[in-house]
């Protein structure tokens, strides 16, 4: 009787090749559309209806993210992929909660951070893009930032991958700095496609800056760079304590946090 | 002879990542096609472990790390703990062992929306045309009595429907071992019963079924042979009248049927006593209504719930309820599943609010009080333990809000001797998510014995507790009651109820006669 | 929670005749980048009168528009007071408050954008409102686009409503044990984390689970696979997607030359 294979095969490499190819192809689109916004400083952003440019940021940064899904969705292993939907949810129950308040911030990526630091940047990318693309279903101006939520995961995973989760305090600073970066990124988004932004407190802040006379995307900037990376800085935190609070078994089942030593070992560091 | 079993398994040692102490040691087990075996032991003798390992659920490597040897369907595969060990395709192993864990709904995909389609998952994954699923999907909701409700959505199905659906899921592809944790665990008679009949016969049809228990159920007597757990090793194995021959061969963590004949009410001399006393009566509640009101407004959200009541067409839950505790009473209300038990419970807090009549804690009315308030007079144990967990020790979590209370030193002196009376003062640094379930329990009873409550309120106590835990916990409640204490306890558990209870009432069509 | 209303139902209302779940992703989809690649005001107002009038013959306009509503109106309260106060390239002025000046040209470059943005919004809100998301799911399955995206989209929707009962589980075993929430922003804070903690853990460990659950039953296999709900796929449809497909594309294909040349 022949016995049937229980084990499963090495993973072959023209597989992985093929998945590498398409996440730098979803990255070169994401930043090239980005240099080409910023390069170009479309005059026509508040001049005419300025569709061309708002076309040109929807195409290219979702272009981007369904490449980051398509190269990375397809080798996460079944654990990380059960997570995302948890994920997605935490996102858009607290993102809309917060939304809905009058509070410049939006909390809308502790599920994509915990998904960055428990399974990677690659993971962290993928759950940011689908985040958008899901929540979409019901709340679709949130679409076009698909590709800000993947860069705001990718980073994550790099924050925790280089151990910035290992001191409870560096959480914070890596939140912050990623919100620098992916408020940057995101900003002309929302001055493209939106022609502003999409809540009310935010809305405030980017008036001020237009009061003094900046052009609209100059002060959408400008507000990224206050809300942004206090709102990263906090969800990062967040992240962090919730990280520690979960038992270590469960924390450890995932590849990344083993190899990469991502959370500090249970008596060393992060104990208040 | 190494053919003659279907799925066997030398394990050396197997430890989680990061843990020093391997969960199993020296476990030599095999199941031959056809056999029936029951693995007994308490909560943390590592049989959940070993259940997830063979079924593949938890795999060498990625999920800890396995020395010793596992064979299934005529293939072993050795395992070393290092990086050349082979990696088991889960998939192809799940073909010929199935597995249903303790929590059936968190074994259901989430991702299809009716019980057929959910059945149908793994032939979807494995390729199968429609005709040949509809066939096999027909089959097995026929073989587990799923067959009225292969339309329904599996979020509307009761605990013992999502409990067949989830063996239904497991033994579609017909495997060759059948796999399950606890799955008498919270049937009543009835269910077990069935349950019972449809593993006769699987096992009549060749397949291999391994129950794992830390309850000696009636039905698991019929069994070919037992294998007992005791802190990850075979403590004893062999046929089930000989082991329950000779019962100080098991481990005390296994609980025994309490036995069913002694139903002279007990200690009724205690209850006369404390019922003529003249003291004001700690809990009382007076002619109390409740019924969920008959909401229009969330349309579909109201439609599913009063079709998932099924017969309750009119929603009043309790009718005239009167009940008079005096401190020091233990009083155990029964009755069957959906009788309102639990929304009796949720009244004496607070967290539910009677239509009409009151409440009276301490001779004051609670109505409009906070539950929080409530709770310091108060302490309900609600069935999951894991909603009131979360601090990252289990003495962290005992003493938190105690400090702001009663101050440090008395808060360390209470947390460690609340700790003792649930014997847990070992596991003080644990983190309470990986205490066994019965451990866990045992912690969420603890943190309310640290406030000692004039009222201790008890929902489903003996649900997920091994014998050990429920020594414990029939101490504390004991030595609660002696301290002055009232304790009110819901359980499905008669024969428990008879034994600790000074009173026993039942709850039936929302009254309760003699309360 | 206020964001309750927004979750689409997974039961939809029957519409008379029934779209492939695709087919009425592309419509929708090209619709919102025509109005947009267009950038007229009589068009995006016409879309948004097609929209709701759809809704409304569909049977969904009562739930479509709380979800409308809560996306909608921040954000054009907050285009509306961004460019009808502050637009420094403004030359007719309306009105000026200090700082403020209230220009014709703000306020007909908020109105366009409303205009655009919600049409856009409404056109893909009717689909998700209408679509029956277990017929979205098996045609993605069928359609050998990722099963694992068709996963992610089924059991968030799926989890979302379950969560806000686990969170209220969570605050009633808390509240039992004696946890009171006082006011002030710490004390929040606070009792957002005791809440936070037990609720992820429990989602995690739940996933650990399901995780283990799927794979013993195939998820993770690569062979081909196959769907037990039939999702009828008429050749027409097949054809009118395709055609709605191309037409997005043209659309933005002759805003870009229009825009360089």
């Amino acid at each position: 009787m022949s016995s049937p294979s229980l084990t499963l095969p090495s993973p072959a490499p023209a597989a992985a090749r093929k998945r590498r190819l398409l996440e730098i192809l979803g990255a070169l689109a994401i930043a090239g559309t980005y240099i080409y916004l910023v390069l170009n400083q479309p005059a026509d952003i508040t001049g005419g209806p300025g569709s061309a440019s708002a076309l040109i940021a929807l195409s290219g940064f979702l272009v981007g993210a369904v490449l980051l899904i398509v190269a990375v969705l397809p080798a996460l292993p079944t654990s990380t992929v059960v997570l995302i939907p948890v994920a997605l949810v935490l996102n858009i129950v607290l993102g809309q909660f917060v939304g809905s308040t009058l509070v410049p911030f939006y909390l809308d990526a502790i599920g994509t951070v915990l998904i960055a630091v428990l399974a990677g940047p690659a993971a962290g990318a993928a759950t940011g893009a689908l985040s958008s693309i899901v929540w979409s279903f019901f709340n679709p101006t949130v679409l076009p930032f698909a590709a800000g939520a993947a860069l705001i995961g990718c980073l994550a995973g790099v924050a925790a991958r280089h151990g910035l989760f290992r001191r409870f305090y560096l959480a914070p600073v890596a939140g912050f700095a990623t919100g620098i970066i992916g408020g940057v990124v995101s900003a002309p988004v929302a001055a493209f496609v939106f022609g502003g932004t999409s809540g009310v407190a935010t809305g405030a802040i980017v008036s001020a800056f237009r009061s003094m006379g900046d052009t609209l995307l100059a002060a959408i900037t400008k507000q990224a760079l206050i809300s942004d990376p206090m709102d990263k800085a906090i969800v990062f935190t967040v992240v962090a304590v919730l990280v520690y609070a979960l038992p270590r078994r469960a924390t450890l089942q995932f590849l990344f946090v083993r190899w990469h030593r991502v959370l500090a070992g249970r008596n060393s560091g992060q104990d208040s | 002879m190494k053919t003659s079993s279907a799925l066997a398994a030398s394990i050396r040692s197997f430890a989680f990542h990061d843990d020093d102490a391997p969960v199993l040691r020296g476990v030599d087990v095999s199941f031959a096609p056809g056999t029936y075996t029951a693995i007994l032991g308490g909560s943390g003798s590592g049989k959940s472990t070993l259940g997830r390992l063979l079924a593949g659920w938890l795999s060498p490597g990625a999920g800890g790390s396995l020395a010793g040897h596992l064979e299934l369907a005529g293939t072993r595969l050795h395992f070393n703990g290092t990086a050349h060990d082979p990696r088991i395709d889960p998939a192809r192993w799940g073909e010929w062992v199935g597995f249903v864990p303790q929590d059936a709904s968190a074994a259901l995909s989430t991702v299809r929306a009716t019980v057929a389609e959910e059945l149908a998952f793994s032939l979807e994954n494995a390729g199968m045309d429609r005709a040949a699923m509809r066939e096999a999907v027909e089959r097995t909701a026929g073989m587990l009595g799923l067959a009225g409700l292969l339309e329904r959505h599996p979020g509307t199905l009761s605990g013992g429907q999502l409990r067949c659906l989830a063996i239904g899921c497991a033994v579609i592809l017909g495997p060759a071992v059948l796999v399950l944790d606890e799955p008498f665990a919270s049937l009543d008679t009835t269910g077990s019963g069935e349950l019972a009949l449809l593993l006769r016969k699987l096992v009549a049809g060749g397949t291999a079924v391994v129950v794992l228990s830390q309850v000696i159920e009636e039905v698991l007597l019929e069994a070919d042979g037992w294998i007992v757990l005791d802190a990850g090793s075979v403590a004893v194995s062999g046929a089930p009248a000989e082991l329950m021959a000779a019962p100080e061969r098991l481990p005390t963590g296994i609980r025994r049927p309490v036995a069913n004949r002694n139903f002279s009410m007990p200690a009724s001399g205690a209850a006369a006593r404390l019922g003529s006393g003249a003291a004001a009566p700690a809990l009382e509640l007076r002619s109390v209504h409740f019924s969920y009101p008959a909401t229009a407004g969330r349309g579909r959200k109201a439609r599913a719930t009063s079709g998932k009541a099924g017969g309750y067409q009119h929603s009043t839950v309790l009718q005239s309820i009167d009940l008079v505790l005096q401190p020091g009473e233990i009083v155990a209300v029964t009755g069957p599943n959906g009788a309102g038990k639990s929304t009796l419970l949720r009244h004496l807090n607070g967290l539910l609010q009677p239509t009409s009549g009151s409440v009276l804690v301490n001779g004051k009315d609670i109505a409009g009080r906070p539950v929080g308030d409530v709770a310091a007079y108060v302490g309900l144990l609600f069935q999951n333990p894991r909603d009131q967990l979360f601090e990252r020790t289990a003495a962290r979590e005992v003493r938190f809000g105690l400090d702001r209370r009663f101050g440090a030193a008395e808060a360390a002196e209470r947390t460690a001797a609340a700790l003792a009376a649930v014997g847990l003062s070992g596991a003080a640094e644990d983190h309470p998510a990986e205490l066994p379930a019965s451990g866990q329990r045992l912690l969420a009873l603890a943190t309310v014995l640290a406030r000692r409550p004039p009222i201790i309120a008890l929902d489903e106590p003996t649900v997920a507790l091994d014998g050990d835990g429920l020594a414990v916990l029939d101490k504390a409640v004991r030595s609660a009651a002696a301290a002055g204490a009232a304790v009110v306890l819901v359980t499905h558990d008669v024969p428990y109820a008879h034994s600790v209870a000074d009173r026993l009432l039942t709850l039936d069509g929302g009254r309760l006669p003699g309360g | 929670m206020c964001w309750r209303a927004g979750i689409p139902d997974r039961t939809p209302d029957l519409l008379p005749m029934r779209l492939h779940p695709l087919t009425s992703l592309a419509a929708a989809g090209s619709t919102a980048v025509i109005t947009t690649a267009a950038a007229s005001l009589p068009l995006s107002l016409a879309v948004i009168g097609g929209a709701l009038g759809l809704s409304a013959v569909g049977g969904t306009l009562r739930r479509l528009l709380p979800a409308a509503v809560a996306v909608l109106v921040p954000l054009c309260l907050s285009l509306l007071v961004l460019h009808g106060l502050f637009f420094p390239e403004g030359q007719i002025i309306l009105a000026q408050w200090g700082p403020a000046r209230v220009t014709a040209e703000g306020l007909s470059f908020a109105l366009e954008r409303v205009a655009q943005v919600s049409a856009a919004v409404l056109a893909l809100l009717v689909f998700s409102f209408s679509v029956s998301v277990p017929d979205l799911v098996a045609a993605l399955s069928v359609k050998g686009v990722q099963g694992r995206f068709a996963f992610v989209l089924a059991s968030t929707l799926t989890l979302l409503p379950a969560i806000t009962s686990r969170l209220e589980r969570i605050r009633q075993a808390q509240e039992a044990r004696g946890l009171v929430i006082r006011r002030g922003l710490l004390h929040r804070i606070a009792a957002f984390r005791l809440q936070a903690v037990p609720l992820v853990s429990a989602l995690v460990e739940d996933a650990a689970v399901r995780g283990a659950a799927l794979e013993a039953r195939g998820f993770g296999g690569t062979g081909p696979r196959t769907s037990y709900r039939d999702v009828p796929d008429p050749v027409v449809e097949r054809w009118l997607r395709i055609l709605l497909v191309l037409a997005a594309a043209a659309a933005v294909a002759a805003r870009l030359w229009l825009a360089g040349g």
